[in-house]
């Protein structure tokens, strides 16, 4: 699913990524962990296709990042679902539309969009608040319009940067309750968090330890799950 | 979703800013204004070149008091004359009435009591009887003669020897006309065609930059909403098409109103102009030139709508 080979990024003149190897199979949920400016975001802004690396190779949902043109980028997206610590959901839209927009621009059918918004909605318990305006929902809420815009387009990979970044304890758990959820149906998670918390609600989850741009804990997917929640620094496994 | 669907999104989010296209539609109406003013000019300047083409006009002033059944023979001859186009004559009488006519509206009242008082006949009211001025009539009995100037002969020595001939008849005390009246107005209107393209460059590149950086204003305003629907794949053109519908509108809508403004313009450029002794009779533009004012500031707006909108 993912295969990045020696990516380096320089960002604002110093090397956000440095040498970084990554490979993530389909089905995997891998957390992205490592400490504030370690590199996690620029990481998955990478995976997205925001950020063109400097140099390695590249490879997302069979997408060549390294060589993305016009047309690819909207195709990458479509496979690939971004959730973000800070929503990024509509405020003036209702919790529907907010859904909606993402099977919109895929030219989804009306009646095939109302079905699945609904579903997704019902699934994630936010029927009450279907035609409420986003910005008067509460952070969790928010969160988890976003969750639904990511899930309700079935993409092959979700990325989610920090989203329970700005959650407390019991919401944050039932999020990733959600994700691991999804994560069983198929759909592959890399979740960035610095949390240990989130991480002890995931301990079949696979991590990746990042610091300042440097992969250093990262066991080749066939290795199969890391139960330790605390990084080994200095060096891959 | 459908072209269709996106261009009625894009019109229906014009709503959500109502401000910023207010000002986008007042502006693109007022340069369409410029350019709808700019366009009359030049129709009605070339309309009346065309109808006096060829034609030399002259002003006749007899002496005041002459003999006016003289005057009247001298007229019927004049309309008899080769080459004549046109005669209006006005008796002392007639002009007298005329301008008391195009004084009355406007000074039913002080006005004219004190125009009254002046010639020292207190008490009367002009506006009901001027017959106190009847056998003093200040004004003289005029002719205003159109000649279609004969196409072998050069116009301006050819004016020059109608106007000794009308000169010299019985009675007449003055003859105006101005020789390079024509010369004049043909070289205005070259100019004048001559500085069309370049204006009409300029207008569209105005109504561009006008359109195109509401649409850029617009687009700051909702980069949210870019950066959302670029994030969960929205091809370019998703994006760009209720954009550049909302463009199109604003050109279709900035660019009619002008025309309604125009209109109003010409109905009192007409109702100042039309009276003696100008006569000038400003007409509005002929349909094909308010509908390519309408088109082209359309398209204009249009495709700046879609230059603000690329990325
Ligand atoms: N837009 C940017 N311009 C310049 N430097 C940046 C930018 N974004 C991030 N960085 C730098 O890149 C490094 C990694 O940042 P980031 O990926 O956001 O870290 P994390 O998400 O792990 O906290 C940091 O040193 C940060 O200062
Ligand atoms: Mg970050």
């Amino acid at each position: 699913m993912v295969h990045l080979e020696h990516v380096n990024c320089i960002l604002g003149g110093a090397q956000a990524l440095k040498d970084v190897t990554l490979h993530v199979e389909r089905g995997e949920f891998v957390f992205l962990t490592g400490p504030s400016g370690a590199g996690k975001t620029t990481l998955l802004r990478v995976l997205y296709g925001d950020l063109k690396p400097k140099s390695g190779a590249a490879d997302v949902a069979g997408v060549d990042l390294m060589r993305l043109r016009g047309a690819q980028l909207p195709e990458l997206r479509r496979k690939v679902a971004v959730v973000f610590q800070d929503f990024k959901v509509l405020p003036e839209r209702t919790v529907f539309e907010n859904i909606a927009i993402a099977l919109e621009v895929r030219g989804v059918s009306s009646v095939s969009i109302d079905k699945r918004v609904r579903a997704v909605i019902r699934a994630l318990d936010l029927e009450e608040r279907s035609y409420a305006r986003c910005g008067e929902l509460s952070g969790g809420e928010q969160q988890r319009v976003a969750i639904a815009r990511s899930m309700v387009v079935n993409p092959e990979l979700i990325l989610a940067d920090e989203p329970t970044g700005n959650l407390d304890s019991d919401l944050s758990r039932h999020l990733i309750e959600l994700f691991k959820q999804f994560n069983t149906y198929g759909t592959t998670i890399i979740m960035a968090t610095h949390n240990r918390e989130v991480l002890s609600w995931a301990p079949e989850a696979r991590q990746v330890h990042l610091v300042r741009g440097v992969i250093t804990e990262a066991p080749p997917s066939a290795a199969g799950w890391v139960l330790d929640t605390k990084p080994i620094i200095g060096g891959r496994a | 979703m459908s072209t269709t669907k996106l261009f009625l999104r894009g019109v229906a989010d014009m709503r959500r800013f109502p401000l910023p296209q207010l000002c986008t539609l007042l502006t693109v109406c007022m340069v369409a204004l410029l350019a709808g003013t700019g366009l009359l000019i030049l129709h009605n300047v070339q309309s009346e070149v065309l109808r006096t083409q060829g034609q030399a006009r002259f002003q006749i002033y007899w002496k005041v008091g002459a003999d006016l059944t003289a005057v009247e023979a001298q007229w019927t001859d004049l309309k008899r004359a080769p080459g004549i186009a046109e005669v209006s004559t006005f008796t002392p009488r007639a002009a007298l009435s005329e301008l008391m006519r195009g004084l009355a509206p406007k000074n039913s009242g002080g006005g004219l009591a004190a125009s009254n008082g002046a010639n020292g006949t207190s008490g009367a009211s002009v506006g009901e009887d001027f017959a106190w001025l009847e056998g003093e009539n200040p004004l003289p009995a005029t002719a205003l003669v159109s000649f279609n100037i004969p196409p072998d002969e050069q116009p301006e020595p050819w004016m020059g020897r109608m106007y000794a001939r009308l000169k010299g008849l019985e009675g007449v005390e003055q003859v105006t006309y101005n020789p390079t009246q024509l010369t004049l107005a043909t070289g205005w209107i070259a100019l004048v065609q001559k500085a069309a393209w370049p204006a009409l460059g300029f207008f569209a590149l105005v109504v561009g930059l006008v359109v195109g950086n509401t649409l850029k204003l617009m687009m700051l305003a909702r980069r949210d909403e870019v950066e959302i629907l670029s994030l969960v794949g929205a091809r370019p053109w998703f994006i760009r098409a209720p954009l550049f519908a909302n463009g199109v509108v604003q050109g279709l809508c900035g660019s009619v109103l002008s025309l309604f403004c125009l209109k109003f313009l010409q109905t009192w450029l007409r109702s100042v102009l039309d009276v003696p002794p100008l006569f000038l009779k400003v007409e509005f533009l002929p349909l094909w030139q308010s509908v390519a004012l309408v088109l082209c500031t359309t398209c204009v707006a249009g495709l700046a709508s879609l230059i603000a909108a690329r990325k």
